[in-house]
């Protein structure tokens, strides 16, 4: 992986953890405040996700060159 | 009935702002792939900037108050990369170096000693 590639990597993998932890965020405050009595567990619990989700999204982007992805064949009988 | 009724209003409205929420997070794919949210961040980093100064000038206009024009932040170009890769680069070449130079400077040391102790 080149340089150049690997600080474009760098860059999507942090524009998705802000993007993912505001919107977890943002929904934990619509549904805290709609729902659960104005709790602080929503928030926590969907910015907690939203860490989740961008680590997985991140790991996946960086292990992308490196992953094999093999694939089931029939016996074709002679 | 009027507070049965009033609480189902409630639930209802509730409901669907939560609803609409989520409609929304879907809808401009928030939680999706990596590309689509920096897509949306970037669209983001675009729309908000001008959406916001057009809001503070009608509030402006709107209240009559004049809110000072704020001097740009200034511009800091300090390539990090750069810097740390030629302090690593200076690091691990002054530690290759070190052992003959300090062979070399223990030699000096040592041809002054002995010229100064003749």
């Amino acid at each position: 992986m080149s340089e150049s590639e690997l600080g474009r990597k760098w860059d999507r993998c942090l524009a998705d953890a802000v993007v993912k932890i505001g919107t977890g965020f943002g929904l934990g405050i619509v549904f805290s405040l709609t729902f659960f009595k104005r709790r602080m567990w929503p928030l926590a619990f969907g910015s907690g996700m939203g860490l989740g989700m961008a680590y997985s999204n991140c790991q996946h982007d960086f292990q992308a060159p490196y992953l094999l992805h093999g694939k089931y064949v029939k016996e074709q009988e002679q | 009935m009027v507070a049965r009724v009033w609480s189902l209003m409630r639930f209802l409205i509730k409901g669907s702002v939560a609803g609409g929420a989520v409609y929304l997070v879907y809808d401009q794919e928030l939680l999706g792939s990596s590309d689509k949210s920096q897509a949306a961040l970037k669209k983001a980093g675009e729309v908000v900037p001008p959406a916001m100064y057009q809001f503070s000038q009608y509030v402006c206009q709107q209240t009559g108050l004049q809110i000072p024009q704020l001097p740009a932040p200034p511009k800091i170009h300090f390539p990090i990369r750069d810097s740390w890769n030629a302090g690593i680069i200076t690091v691990m070449s002054a530690l290759s170096v070190a052992p003959s130079k300090a062979c070399e400077y223990s030699k000096e040391g040592w041809e002054y000693v002995k010229a100064r102790a003749k």
